[in-house]
């Protein structure tokens, strides 16, 4: 059956400052279609959304909608076309109700004279979310509901909106929806799409490429602002879109893992019987300098606040941590960094870096007293440790006096590692390095921990997929319900199985 | 006809676009020129060297206390108490001429420091807002100088000697003026140059990382005010040996214009961003004004509103407000 077109892109065409965006492509989506958009960051899917959602405008090319040249002038203009995005934070307002949240700005639909019915609100939010079969009360507070099961809100929002707005087909952008949910719900949400995909068009972005392939109908490879090329979706083969999206060969093995090193037999860290009160029971474990150790668990399974309580962000209520035989005591970060312990977090733009400084003061932060002749701070010191730390991790930018904010993911998680290396870490706490960053840039980190390791850094993980832990580590310690329940060695030639890390870790 | 979508933006970010990569500074010196043209093609009077050296001996007083207050701002939060620290200190100078003689002067410093230490203790140790303590302190600080002298208090002629300090000369330039210079070398230098200033720049810009990153973040905040309730402090001896007395209103105006002058310069009020150098022209911006008004004949009264309106201009085109997700 042929499917009819619903937005076409005819040499669409986006230029900023220094760099073109989109380099006038053709592109075409149907309807009732899930369609994968992926890329390296900065390939031109953002942008592309942006223009589908009104907030950008081409400059060159056309934009169909329904076969009707159009300019959409921003998000409620590209809604009331039939065009929402759920966005990778949410929009969700957590002090509100369900249905108020449903209904945002759309209350007068519910009036009778000057008045509101709150039980007509009630009602119809009860049925619009029946319609997309999700059992959500719709008078409890957005706050008190599931990171998915907002989501899944914001979901039934854009759907109500594009019914008001007496639209056949909507629109679905989805940009990184999974990042927050966990496991099962991300099943879900895919069963829940799948369902919307009967009458309306899903665009799917997402760094996870094997979600990407399991649930498009077609994938397009975007790169450099251009269209690579389109395939169906579930026979695609990741491998190749990976190549695709990178534009070079990755055969040298993934992960790196050719150039994983055994680790030495000097223990640099050892936990004895740490445990935090009805989170973690007693844990111990030791750390070899130029190890790499991967904690595998669930959420929930104490792994998050154990590195908390080593990086010094959380304190242990019992046992004891001994950094090269001697016993030492963590209360707080600083007292971590001064046992040269770092800790890069997961969420990098909260507690990794100052966005609004520049990358030279964050790379520097931990420094200053080196930096410092004659009592003062000196600025030709200062440039030449954050020039020399962008040169050993390879930061792309103009200059050290750009803005962290404007760099990409991979970048700015660069000049975090950096920031530890400059400051003589010897064990650091990797909280997933790779999130949300791209297939290319991800390689490169990947580089980097094998680097580290081989200079004799020791380092624990914890990543964003089992394959990734299994892939880089050299021992992994398996974490469920707050106990050690295995310890498993992964050396580079034989590397267990993720399905018989999964049994002990569920 | 298709829809411009240009002309969905508000009236500000189009003006913005315009001159948009211009540093926060740019606007304020854009400004400074700006006014000084006005007020030189409006009065025959305001580029007389008489007139610059009052508009210079007012800059110095609003510059060491907006030097104060614009690191309190760079932490994210502000300083309303250097109207009442200054009153306090003016009125402690001139209680103490007489008997303590060139001694009053670092009595009166200290006596400012520590109620600057004390904000930062409250704000930090206990962890409430700075907008909160110092309102608070403000009243406090007032009252306790009230209780020194409820009179308007004036410096005993026998320690005149003493004030040359600030209204002599050296090699022919106003010490109030090399005052006004070192104030701003010094703070300059703390920003720039100290592991403090950097530290103070983290904090304003990320606080969770700034911990994680071993930042002792009560030492940093105490401090912040510190130097806050100092800058207050040495504005307050300037302006009390000035005009010979001090009292326990002398600082109030003081509160509204160390702001202005920080916020004109483009520092923002979400801290990490602006600083030192940006309060200078901010400072250069509010003392023209602030003459040209009187100059021009603008009446007394209505200056004051025409000065509301100039700092919500300021802020609407030099604000960073893209760091802001909500505006409060």
């Amino acid at each position: 059956m042929e499917k009819k077109k619903i937005i076409e892109f005819k040499g669409i065409r986006k230029v900023f400052p220094g760099v073109v965006a989109l380099k006038g492509f053709d592109l075409a989506i149907y309807e009732k279609e899930i369609l994968g958009l992926v890329g390296e960051n900065g390939a031109g899917k953002s942008t592309l959304m942006k223009i589908m959602t009104g907030n950008y405008q081409p400059d060159g090319g056309q934009f169909l909608l329904r076969g009707q040249p159009i300019v959409l002038g921003g998000s409620m203009e590209a809604i009331e076309h039939g065009i929402g995005m759920v966005f990778q934070e949410g929009s969700i307002l957590p002090n509100l109700t369900v249905t108020e949240n449903l209904f945002l700005c759309h209350e007068k639909e519910f009036s009778k004279g000057w008045f509101i019915s709150e039980s007509a609100m009630v009602a119809e939010a009860r049925k619009a979310l029946e319609e997309n079969g999700l059992d959500i009360n719709p008078t409890t507070l957005c706050g008190n509901l599931s990171p998915a099961q907002r989501q899944m809100v914001e979901i039934t929002r854009l759907l109500w909106l594009s019914r008001l707005y007496r639209h056949e087909n909507p629109i679905l952008i989805l940009d990184e929806p999974t990042t927050v949910l966990l496991e099962k719900e991300i099943k879900t949400l895919f069963e829940i799409l799948n369902r919307i995909k009967e009458h309306a068009t899903v665009i799917l972005i997402s760094h996870r490429l094997e979600e990407i392939i399991e649930n498009s109908d077609r994938i397009v490879v975007l790169k450099d602002g251009d269209y690579v090329t389109e395939m169906p979706g579930k026979a695609a083969d990741i491998f190749k879109i990976e190549q695709l999206m990178v534009g070079r060969d990755m055969v040298e093995g993934y992960y790196r893992r050719n150039e994983q090193v055994d680790p030495t037999d000097t223990v640099v860290l050892e936990v004895k019987d740490l445990a935090i009160e009805s989170i973690l029971e007693p844990i111990s474990f030791t750390l070899h300098k130029g190890e790499i150790l991967a904690l595998v668990g669930l959420i929930g399974s104490g792994k998050e606040e154990l590195v908390k309580c080593l990086g010094g962000s959380m304190q242990a209520t019992q046992g004891s941590i001994y950094r090269n035989g001697k016993r030492i005591s963590i209360k707080q970060p600083k007292h971590a960094i001064a046992h040269a312990i770092g800790y890069i977090p997961i969420d990098r733009r909260i507690e990794g870096l100052a966005t609004d400084l520049d990358i030279a003061d964050n790379i520097n932060m931990l420094v200053y007293k080196k930096l410092k002749s004659r009592g003062f701070i000196n600025k030709r010191k200062e440039r030449d440790n954050a020039n020399h730390w962008m040169g050993v991790v390879k930061v792309k930018a103009t200059s050290h006096r750009m803005k962290c904010g404007n760099l990409s993911g991979g970048n700015q998680q660069k000049v975090v590692l950096g920031k530890w290396l400059s400051a003589d870490a010897e064990i650091l706490i990797v909280d997933h390095p790779t999130r949300g960053i791209d297939v290319g840039a991800k390689d490169e980190i990947y580089h980097h921990i094998r680097q580290l390791a081989k200079q004799g850094k020791s380092m624990i993980i914890m990543c964003d997929t089992l394959e990734e832990d299994i892939g880089l580590c050299n021992r992994m310690l398996i974490l469920k319900d707050g106990k050690k329940v295995n310890e498993v060695s992964c050396p580079p030639d034989a590397k267990p199985a993720p399905t018989d890390i999964i049994e002990s870790i569920v | 006809m298709q829809k411009d979508g240009i002309g969905k933006q508000p009236a500000i970010k189009r003006i913005k676009g315009r001159v948009a990569g211009l540093p926060a500074i740019s606007y304020a010196l854009g400004m400074l020129v700006l006014f000084i043209v006005i007020f030189a093609v409006g009065s025959a009077t305001f580029l007389t060297r008489y007139n610059m050296l009052t508009i210079g001996n007012s800059a110095a007083i609003l510059l060491a206390v907006a030097m104060g207050q614009v690191f309190a701002i760079l932490t994210g939060g502000i300083d309303l108490s250097v109207g009442g620290i200054m009153s306090l200190v003016s009125v402690v100078l001139m209680k103490t001429l007489e008997p303590l003689g060139f001694w009053a002067y670092p009595l009166s410093l200290a006596v400012g420091i520590a109620a600057g230490f004390l904000n930062g203790l409250i704000n930090s140790r206990f962890r409430i807002p700075s907008f909160i303590t110092t309102l608070g302190s403000n009243g406090i600080f007032m009252s306790i100088a009230y209780m020194i002298s409820i009179k308007p208090l004036s410096a005993p002629s026998s320690s005149f000697g003493v004030l040359d300090i600030v209204n002599g000369t050296t090699l022919g330039i106003r010490n109030i003026m090399l005052l006004g210079v070192l104030i701003f070398m010094l703070f300059f230098v703390i920003q720039r140059y100290t592991i403090t200033g950097r530290n103070i720049m983290l904090l304003g810009s990320n606080e969770k990382m700034s911990w994680l990153s071993g930042v002792d973040i009560f030492k940093v905040r105490t401090i912040a005010f510190t130097l806050s309730g100092f800058g207050a402090a040495l504005a307050g001896v300037m302006l009390a040996s000035n005009l010979y007395s001090g009292y326990p209103t002398l600082g109030t105006v003081y509160i509204l214009n160390s702001i202005a002058s920080v916020v004109i310069g483009g520092t923002a009020m979400t801290g990490g961003a602006g600083g030192v150098l940006n309060t200078l022209v901010g400072v250069m911006v509010m003392s023209v004004i602030n003459n040209g008004m009187n100059i021009i004949g603008i009446d007394v009264y209505a200056q004051q509103s025409f000065l509301g309106v100039l700092v919500i201009i300021a802020v609407a085109i030099s604000f960073d407000r893209s760091k802001l997700s909500v505006i409060k």
